[in-house]
Formats: C-alpha cells, sequence, structure tokens
C-alpha cells in the first residue's frame, strides 16, 4: 500500500511481535507498520476486525499498540526507538497481563 | 508575573503563558509574547515544530538527497513557507518548548494536565491559548474501518514525516482544496490517481461565484490551477456523487457510488477520504468551555470574543475569577496557515494588552485576519459537506471504537435514550479510546433526526478528563498537582451539556 520515497538512512531495529523490522530514526511507529506491510496493527475487541492508521494525526485511536510492555499506545504518536517492542493488539490492551508474567 | 486574585491559595505558576500547539497559530504567539519578555511554555503531541500544515519540515529541508528535493518540489511553495516561521520559533531563548506531550485536561483556570511518555502532571499559567488546531470531519459510511481506508490528511502525514508514498490503485473520494492538493501532490511524485470522486458539484461552484472578493481570490486561483494539472495529466474525476461505500474483507478492495444515476464501482489498494476540515473541539469540551455551532462549516467551534477569549460554562459558583483560556488558530475557526498566523498574532497583542504591555491590537494585525479569512464563504459554499451529508444507513458503523452501528443508536434514541449523556451510557458510544473526537456530531445527529427538528446547536457529550488516556503508571506519579485548585473543579461538578436532563431517561 505504500513505498518509501527516499531510501531508509539512519536505520534501527525494532521488534514487531518479537521479529526484528528496520525502522527509520524519527519515524513514528504507525510509519513504521505501513512501510512494514502489516495487515492490521490491532484487532477489535468487539468484533475482532482488523484496523490500521486512519488519521495519523491523534483522533481516531486506531492505530493503538503495546509499546515496551503498555497497551494502548498510539502508534502515529509514537516515535520509533531503537530495541523497542512493538505488539499487535488482538482486542483490548494486554498491557497488565504482560507484567503479572 | 500576574497572580490570580482567587478566594483560593493562590499557587506559583509555572510560566506567564502556556500554548497549546506548535503550529502556525502556536508559533506566532509564542514568538510575539516571548519579544516581549513574557515566559513562555509550548506543549505540543508532534516531535518537531510545525504542526500539521508544516510537519516535520526542518528535517526535509535539510536533507539534499534528490529524493527529498523531489519531495519538497511536490509539496509545494505552500510548505516550505513555514520554515522562517519555524526558525524564529527555535532561535527564541524564553520558549520553553516541550514536544511529544499530549494534554489531557485544560481548566478555565489556567490548568493544563500534560503527558510525555509514562510522565504526567499539571502545569498552570495566567493565560493557555488553546492552538490545537483541526481534524477532518468524520465520514461514516459503508466499510469506513477497513484497513487501506485513510483520510487525505493521514496520507499528507505519510508524504512529510513518514517518507512513504501509496503504490498500486489510489482512490480520492470527497470533497475540498485539500482533496485536490493532495492529488496533485501524488501525481508530482509518480503516483497517478486512478480516479477522484468528488461530492461537489458544478452548481456548487457556481453558487460560491458571489463569495468571491478580492482578498480572496489567489487561493481560488490556486485551486483552479490544481484543477487543471490534474486534468492535463489525465486523471479521471467524476462530481456530484453520493452513496459511497468501501467494499472488502479484510482489507479495502474496491470503493462503490452513486454518479448522475448509475452506480459505479472502482477497485482501489488505498481508498482516500476527505470531508473539509473542522476545528478539533476535544479540548475546549472537555475543559467545560462554551461551544456554538457554525452553520456554514457545519461544525462546532468554541464561542470565543474575536481576540479568541474562551468562556465557561461552569455554574456561578465553580467559574474561576477570569477565564483563563484564549483560544486562536484552526482550532477557533477553520481558515489554514495564514489565517492562524495573523489570528495567532492578533490573540498575542490582546494578551500583551491585558498584561498592561504592549499597545494593543494593531489595525495590521486585525486587517491580516480579515483577509486571510475572506476565502472560507466561497470556499464553504463551493465545497459544502458531501460525504457526511446524509445520515449513515442502519448497518453502518458510526463509533469506531465500539462499533457501534447507526441502526443500533437510532434503536436506543428511540427507546428513550434521547439525550447524548444518556445515550453515550447506555451504548458506551463516545466511551472508547477516541472518546467521541470521531462519532459525537452523527450521534447528535441521529438524536436530532429523531426528534424530527433542527436543533441549532447540536448536543455535545459532556466532556471529561482526562480526554486521552493516561497510563496507571503516570497517573501514579502525577507532578505538579495543586490540590486546592481540584478541590472545586472536580470532574463530578460539571454541568451538564444537555437541555433535558439524563434523569428523564426510563428505568431498565
Ligand atoms: S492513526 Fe488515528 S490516532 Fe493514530
Amino acid at each position: 500500500m505504500f513505498s518509501p520515497i527516499a531510501p531508509l538512512t539512519h536505520s534501527i531495529t525494532v521488534y514487531l511481535d518479537d521479529q526484528p523490522i528496520t525502522a527509520s530514526k524519527g519515524e513514528s511507529v504507525a510509519a513504521c507498520l505501513l512501510r512494514a506491510g502489516v495487515a492490521f496493527n490491532r484487532l477489535t475487541p468487539v468484533s475482532g476486525a482488523p484496523r490500521l492508521p486512519y488519521c495519523m494525526i491523534g483522533q481516531c485511536f486506531d492505530c493503538l499498540v503495546e509499546i515496551d510492555g503498555i497497551g494502548n499506545q498510539q502508534a502515529c504518536l509514537t516515535i520509533v526507538r531503537d530495541r523497542m517492542r512493538v505488539r499487535r493488539q488482538n482486542g483490548a490492551a494486554v498491557a497488565l497481563e504482560h507484567s503479572a508474567q | 508575573m500576574t497572580q490570580t486574585t482567587d478566594m483560593r491559595p493562590s499557587v506559583p505558576m509555572d510560566a506567564d503563558i502556556i500554548i497549546v500547539g506548535c503550529g502556525p497559530a502556536g508559533m506566532t504567539a509564542a514568538i510575539e509574547l516571548a519579544e516581549a519578555n513574557c515566559s513562555v511554555i509550548v506543549l505540543d503531541m508532534q516531535p518537531t515544530p510545525g504542526g500539521q500544515i508544516f510537519r516535520n519540515l526542518e528535517d526535509n529541508i535539510s536533507q539534499k538527497s534528490s529524493d527529498k528535493q523531489k519531495l519538497l518540489a511536490a509539496l509545494g511553495p505552500a510548505y516550505r513557507a513555514g520554515a522562517d516561521l519555524i526558525r524564529r520559533f527555535r532561535a527564541s531563548s524564553r520558549i520553553d518548548y516541550r514536544p511529544l506531550t499530549t494534554v489531557w485536561e485544560v481548566r478555565p483556570d489556567g490548568t493544563v494536565g500534560w503527558l510525555r511518555g509514562v510522565d504526567a502532571g499539571y502545569l498552570r499559567a495566567t493565560t493557555v491559548i488553546l492552538a490545537h488546531g483541526a481534524m477532518e470531519r468524520p465520514v461514516p459510511f459503508p466499510g469506513w474501518t477497513l484497513p487501506g481506508v485513510m483520510t487525505a490528511g493521514a496520507v499528507q502525514t505519510l508524504l512529510k514525516a513518514g517518507n512513504l508514498k501509496p503504490t498500486g490503485n489510489v482512490v480520492l473520494v470527497g470533497t475540498g482544496p485539500l482533496l485536490l492538493l493532495l492529488a496533485t501532490q501524488l501525481h508530482k511524485l509518480g503516483v497517478k490517481p486512478t480516479l477522484i470522486a468528488r461530492t461537489d458539484r458544478f452548481s456548487d461552484g457556481l453558487r460560491a461565484m458571489r463569495h468571491l472578493r478580492r482578498n480572496g481570490l489567489l487561493p481560488v486561483i490556486k485551486g483552479l490551477g490544481w484543477l487543471a494539472q490534474l486534468k492535463r495529466a489525465g486523471v479521471r474525476m467524476v462530481s456530484g456523487l453520493s452513496d459511497i461505500a468501501a467494499e472488502g474483507e479484510q482489507k479495502v478492495e474496491a470503493v462503490s457510488f452513486t454518479a448522475k444515476g448509475l452506480r459505479v464501482r472502482q477497485a482501489c489498494d488505498l481508498l482516500v477520504v476527505h470531508d473539509g476540515i473542522v476545528p478539533a473541539i476535544d479540548i475546549p469540551n472537555g475543559a467545560g468551555l462554551a461551544l456554538q455551532w457554525d452553520q456554514a462549516n457545519a461544525s462546532w467551534r468554541p464561542r470565543t470574543t474575536p481576540d479568541g477569549l474562551a468562556s465557561s460554562t461552569l455554574p456561578p459558583d465553580l467559574q474561576p475569577e477570569r477565564c483563563a483560556v484564549r483560544i486562536t488558530g484552526d482550532a477557533r475557526r477553520i481558515g489554514g496557515a495564514e489565517a492562524a498566523i495573523a489570528h495567532g498574532q492578533l490573540t498575542a497583542q490582546a494578551i500583551l494588552a491585558e498584561l498592561g504591555k504592549g499597545s494593543g491590537i494593531s489595525s495590521k494585525s486585525q486587517q491580516a485576519v480579515d483577509r486571510t479569512l475572506s476565502v472560507r464563504p466561497f470556499l464553504d459554499t463551493a465545497f459544502p459537506p458531501g460525504l457526511s451529508a446524509t445520515l449513515p444507513d442502519d448497518n453502518t458503523i458510526v463509533c469506531r471504537c465500539e462499533e457501534l452501528t447507526a441502526g443500533a443508536l437510532r434503536e436506543k434514541i428511540r427507546t428513550g435514550f434521547s439525550n447524548m449523556d444518556a445515550l453515550r451510557g447506555e451504548t458506551r458510544c463516545g466511551m472508547g479510546p477516541c472518546q467521541g473526537r470521531n462519532c459525537m456530531i452523527t450521534a447528535a445527529r441521529l438524536i436530532e433526526e429523531a426528534h424530527g427538528a433542527c436543533v441549532p446547536t447540536p448536543p455535545v457529550f459532556r466532556g471529561r478528563p482526562p480526554i486521552r488516556p493516561l497510563p496507571l503508571g503516570a497517573l501514579a506519579g502525577l507532578n505538579g498537582l495543586d490540590p486546592s485548585a481540584t478541590e472545586l473543579l472536580t470532574l463530578e461538578d460539571k454541568p451538564e451539556h444537555d437541555v433535558e436532563a439524563t434523569s428523564d431517561v426510563p428505568a431498565e
């Protein structure tokens, strides 16, 4: 659906569901996921429908993901960090379960 | 500097002025106030100054690769025009700029709740300027939640700050200058839209002609230029469409609509939608500030004086002595970057006058505001809301967060949950993570529909902080909290917005 305009510079690594993917310093997690071509960043809690970022400016909350163990983070408002751990959400945020493990 | 003469114990101020939002309006006000020796804190969600219009401009200008030069050329002179403003903003040492910071509460007395990462707290200032900008008009239609359906603003953000351009079959649907601008930008980047399907009609353009003012000619000429470019490029364009639907199972695969009485279906990989821009009222509504209905733009906007002073709707005994909040830029009234700069400056002048500094609002500033807003009546008439013109059918999702359909809401409204807060409490519409940003207008219109009469101002959900999710850890470590200030203005003290009391709701 999207391709890079310019070749990636300042590449860093983030983990998407434990798989390493390349990110570009300064980009948002949402942009990173769209470039990686994921089919969804979350499945809705009610019907399990797939969602991808819709507004990219923090208004729709469809870009929610778990970041470094904290659920319901807006991927379009979060900038990637080296070795950041991003998890797609299946239903409601699972952050608490994770921290309890 | 100035202390409030409140009955409550006075609390030290963190700054003279807190500005929420770092787009053209916020930056302009910050520079003007800092130059007059005021201390200014600027809170912004983005990592760098510029707002949505000048998003990531510093970085794009600094990169010399031919790809980035091509991007700059495609984004056009209006984008590059922000460079000087950003440079002046960065150069001011009196501005305490805090990027990547979201605001989850504003109170009329000048208190602002903020969040950055997992840190959160409160700040206080004598005056708060809301310059948090606009959002795209919500457009509930069948399939609008499918992956691959995105707003025009979202795609533009990906161009500016995501280093990404769309591939495959790109279809743009809707109305407004941004849709046409984006189409020309994509074309310059080598992405030729498969189809631009517009809801506006030739007759809208004709009707708009009588609103043409000499001052507003330039934007109109620009727009006609975009149209001409797209025509020359052979981009297929349809106008006057209705009844749009996105089709697909796991992602968008096609779009269909009715044009000239015929049903049209077009395969697509990305469906870009846009139905105009409206002020973001999440913060003013959460602060209990008065809103009004702007008929011309078919949207709510905060009620302010011409120089941006907001008014609180709190009952008299809860009112702060003075409302410390001013609102400027697109958050006050849609006008675009130039209008935002003009009004940001005017707001700063009004604040300085209040502080006994400066010589008040200059006639030059006033003229700039009038001039930059003079094209709006033309644009409002030429590009009326289209995708959202008719209310969605029963099967269409209205609330993206809770996946509530128009039918489910109509049903509840029919059985008596016919005011906004009752409807929210019963259905969870507006209670999901987006807090009603995308469903509130549709819910209000569904209630109007049931009443069978047009209410002058559609009702809103009562705003409740935090208006953005606060991680528990951040909440536990809140700093800067002033307990005496919270005593009176707790969540429960906020008045109901609706005329009807929630107690009218039938018992379950
Ligand atoms: S994409 Fe809409 S909030 Fe992130």
